[in-house]
């Protein structure tokens, strides 16, 4: 679809979808069976999800009349389960999951950073905070070693210290965390 | 009237004042800052505020929200890229204005009209809200439910996704806040013998998570996007024509609003189209609007601003936030100990006064600042994105970790921001499931005490006025705009036919 220029959205009446938005290539759009794999399979893990909490609602207590205070605990959790159900399913009729874009490999790479990140986090916290922030600032294409000590360093010590001295909030011990709390 | 002195007293206080300062500097660069809004800003600044007193606190997420309200009208003008989703109408007179190298003028007018509506609006909370509060101080647990109900419907037209699926956002974020011991009854739910999840999943890491971390995943998609900016030599007051052609406009879009504001869950995105198309649909000169009309730019950001105040009404009245940003502020107040809602007219009435007054005062700091400083602010937008998004990280992590001291809520906040990227992914908003997330607990809270009230005959609530008004509300807000659609399909071919 031919996007819409700032004069004909003005002119037309505005939508969300007048306002601003970029240019996408073709290798940005996602393939025609991508697209019907995650069209389908949203809802479907959402409905799985929905039924594996209600059976989890199953196994909750269940009150004496005197104490369950107007519902019992699984009540309303369940009447909000089934609504979730049955929107997901009008969704698939009526508003189905349409992909505009396909993920690209830097947004690949910066979760599986996070994981790193939350790898790290066993030895220390800010080590952790600061390989994340380097690594990520290297990954997304920032070459000035300046730069890059910048984020690595400069902004978690002093974030560091911020919360520390100022807002006096002790962070999780670790390697580097213990030369400073002793 | 003592209330309303004594908020004002006690901006007297230094401390205070040069928190304000520095929150409205820090709420324009973050406004300034593509992919950064008020609502992250506020979340990312939430744990900075737990040491501080409540006055401090609130005052400060407040002078973030309005002032990076107006400032996404900087990047919007200079560089045609919204800083926030509310000043994307303004992009398209602000851009044209630019390239006509009218973008002082253009900055300007944004400047005097987003002030304009913020005070326009704060006057009108200043108002409203007691009235609303006064209001609300009679009703029982079954109005409350109806009314978070009716808070709750107006999800389905909030925020980029479709009705539907900002619904099933809104669930899943009540879902999410079913978790931990019942409040009722003391039973465990879907705590899976973890002590982590006794005391359910807190809204703090949750926002950080959902819009600090999934707009980092966002960003990492964009860094191939190259943006143009123009060169601005200062930026200048409107002139007496520009008033003479745009009174009227700056007027009606701040009425406009401060109106969409108060309506629950509705923010400034939504005020600012609304106004923007109510400018060009009174403008004499309709023709020029999106070659450069300076009503354009008018409309949309008195709109955007008006619907900061308006945002508050409810919020701090009701305790059904008005705005995603709002959520975020709601749930500040949650933290900080104090129950938004009628009782705070009566209880902590100086501490509503103080937040009133100091809103007021960050639109008069903005528009000094705005006038005086935008060239400078503009220059943020050249922070590279390699540097910016890993500080935010580093920032989201450390908050998310600050508020309970706890790495649970580090790995909530990781957690919520992956899956946030996915839902917006998928087409499904993130508001509705942060909005959810606050008032699932009260929504169930309430079910259940007017369920005990109504001696468990849940149809009697359908006998209470008030109640029933609320819930006829609901049904129009849920299935209004889909009869509408038919009923206008409908009369189309009719019309076409007569013709």
């Amino acid at each position: 679809m031919p996007q819409r220029s700032h004069e004909d959205s003005a002119q037309q009446g505005l939508t969300q979808g007048d306002l601003p938005q970029r240019d996408l290539s073709q290798h940005d759009l996602p393939g025609r069976d991508w697209h019907r794999f995650e069209r389908w399979f949203i809802p479907c893990l959402i409905i799985a999800f929905c039924m594996v909490a209600f059976w989890l609602t199953t196994t909750f207590k269940t009150m004496p009349p005197i104490l369950k205070r107007g519902i019992q605990p699984s009540d309303f959790p369940q009447l909000l389960l089934g609504l979730l159900v049955l929107l997901t399913l009008f969704m698939v009729w009526k508003d189905p999951i349409r992909v505009k874009e396909r993920m690209h490999r830097s947004t690949w790479g910066t979760i599986l950073l996070f994981a790193v990140f939350a790898a790290t986090t066993a030895i220390d916290l800010f080590l952790a905070l600061a390989i994340f922030a380097v690594a990520m600032a290297a990954y997304w294409g920032e070459r000035r070693v300046p730069m890059l000590g910048l984020v690595g360093l400069v902004v978690p010590v002093a974030i560091f210290f911020i919360f520390d001295q100022v807002f006096e909030i002790r962070f999780p011990r670790g390697l580097l965390t213990n030369l400073w709390y002793g | 009237m003592d209330p309303l002195i004594n908020g004002l007293i006690s901006l007297a206080d230094p401390y205070l004042l040069l928190l304000l300062l520095i929150a409205t500097i820090g709420g324009v660069v973050i406004g300034a800052l593509p992919g950064l809004n008020a609502t992250t800003g506020a979340a990312l600044l939430l744990p900075f505020t737990l040491t501080m007193d409540p006055v401090p606190a609130i005052a400060t997420m407040t002078a973030i929200y309005c002032s990076a309200t107006f400032a996404g009208a900087i990047t919007a003008i200079l560089i045609n890229t919204p800083g926030t989703a509310a000043s994307a109408t303004t992009c398209l007179d602000g851009y044209p204005l630019a390239r006509r190298g009218e973008a002082g003028r253009a900055l300007g007018m944004a400047v005097v009209s987003s002030t304009f509506g913020g005070i326009f609006s704060v006057l009108c909370l200043m108002l409203a809200a007691p009235l609303l509060a006064r209001a609300a101080y009679n009703f029982s647990p079954p109005e409350y439910f109806a009314l978070t109900l009716f808070g709750l419907s107006m999800l389905a037209s909030i925020g980029d996704g479709s009705a539907l699926k900002n619904l099933i956002a809104g669930g899943l974020g009540i879902l999410i806040a079913m978790i931990g011991v019942d409040n009722l009854t003391s039973v465990e739910r879907f705590t899976f013998g973890s002590y982590e999840l006794y005391e359910g999943i807190g809204f703090v890491p949750v926002m950080i998570g959902v819009f600090g971390i999934s707009e980092l995943l966002v960003q990492s998609q964009q860094l191939h996007v190259k943006r143009e900016a123009i060169r601005m030599k200062s930026v200048e007051l409107p002139g007496r024509a520009d008033y003479k052609k745009t009174w009227r406009t700056i007027l009606r879009s701040s009425g406009i609003g401060t109106f969409i504001g108060i309506l629950p869950a509705e923010g400034a995105t939504v005020a600012s189209m609304i106004g923007y198309n109510e400018a060009k649909r009174w403008s004499r000169n309709s023709g020029e609007f999106g070659k450069g009309a300076i009503e354009g730019v008018a409309g949309s950001e008195a709109a955007n601003n008006a619907a900061t105040g308006g945002a508050m009404v409810p919020t701090l009245a009701l305790g059904i936030p008005g705005s995603a940003t709002a959520a975020v502020i709601l749930a500040g107040l949650m933290v900080h100990g104090l129950r938004p809602g009628p009782a705070m007219f009566t209880e902590q009435a100086d501490f509503a006064y103080a937040i009133f007054w100091s809103m007021m005062l960050v639109n008069i700091l903005f528009l000094i600042i705005g006038l005086r400083g935008a060239k400078v602010f503009a220059r943020v937008t050249l922070i590279p994105v390699q540097v910016l998004w890993p500080s935010v990280f580093v920032f989201s992590i450390v908050g998310a970790y600050a508020l309970d001291q706890s790495m649970f809520d580090v790995w909530v906040a990781l957690g919520s921001g992956v899956i946030g990227y996915f839902m917006r992914r998928y087409g499904f908003s993130v508001v509705p499931l942060a909005i959810g997330l606050i008032l699932g607990g009260m929504l169930e809270q309430r079910l259940g005490q007017s369920m005990v009230m109504l001696d468990e005959k849940w149809w009697l609530m359908f006998t209470r006025p008030l109640t029933l008004l609320f819930l006829v509300l609901t049904a129009l807000a849920l299935f209004g705009p889909a009869l509408w659609g038919r009923l206008v399909k409908r009369r189309a071919p009719l019309e076409s036919s007569g013709e």
